[in-house]
């Protein structure tokens, strides 16, 4: 089995005390614990601005599990991406920011759809799941 | 000006060929800007005991619309142990309450979000044990 580990710290000097928060999870299938996520789509591209494009081109299999990072790799802070599920918002990711989120894209309706604001965006990818299915052409 | 930093690392040795590390940290700033957010709602543990959605009571309200300026940043995770304990975040702002994200044992997440929608939270066991936190810029 794979073992794909998904890490993220937060600090920060906000308080009155500094505080860092850290949470660790390996990626796994769904219902297990013995048997890690085996399968990755990774991706660096641009995104122009005018349309909106599925991030995720194939379907992962039903009621599976998916754990998707996202990043805008924009330089420029007036930049931004917005990200929809099934057509509801769910998130921007302006120049710099990234976002991380466990989910299950069960359906062509269910994936990840993105629009590039300001100008063309970098982004870069990385899904990882239990099986996809191809979208026929 | 307060630094509030978010850093990911993915990692494996066996899932490609080669070995998978990728590391990367942002700050998080006020909208279009480099400064720093400067409000959070601080760290919360709770404990979800609603397993619908809906009207039903026990949810867990995660961000309340409008209570920051955009882009709040959303922290979560599931503090269960048992595979199967799932918690669902759902948008309780649009028509049908769309289900947004779900989290199984374990799992955490990190969205930066629009900011004008209300997300619950319930699971599919009672209770169950839920961490998270929102940071950005009141208003």
């Amino acid at each position: 089995m794979a073992t794909t580990t998904a890490a993220v710290t937060l600090t920060s000097d906000l308080l009155s005390d500094n505080m860092s928060v850290s949470a660790t999870t390996t990626c796994m299938k769904a219902g297990t614990t013995a048997d890690g996520l085996d399968g990755m789509e990774y991706g660096y591209l641009d995104l122009v601005t005018g349309d909106e494009y599925d991030l995720i081109g194939a379907t992962p299999t039903a009621s599976k599990a998916s754990k998707l990072y996202l990043k805008n790799h924009s330089t420029d802070e007036t930049y931004f991406i917005a990200i929809t599920q099934n057509a509801q918002a769910i998130g921007k990711l302006y120049g710099g920011d990234w976002m991380f989120i466990p989910a299950d894209f069960h359906d062509a309706a269910g994936d990840i759809a993105i629009t590039a604001n300001g100008g063309t965006n970098k982004i870069c990818y990385a899904l990882f799941h239990e099986g996809i299915t191809l979208v026929t052409t | 000006m307060p630094t509030t930093t978010a850093t990911i690392t993915l990692s494996s040795a066996d899932l490609l060929s080669d070995e998978l590390a990728l590391s990367t940290t942002m700050t998080l700033t006020k909208t279009t800007t480099s400064t720093g957010v400067e409000d959070t709602t601080g760290l919360n543990r709770k404990k979800i005991t609603s397993t619908a959605k809906g009207t039903a009571s026990g949810q867990i309200t995660l961000y309340t619309a409008d209570d920051f300026a955009a882009i709040p940043y959303l922290y979560i995770k599931n503090l269960e142990t048992t595979v199967g304990n799932r918690i669902y975040v759902y948008d309780d702002t649009t028509s049908g309450d769309p289900t947004q994200f779900q989290l199984d044992a374990g799992d955490w997440g990190f969205i930066p979000m629009h900011g004008d929608k209300t997300y619950k939270a319930y699971a599919t066991t009672n209770p169950t044990s839920i961490e998270f936190m929102v940071t950005g810029q009141d208003q």
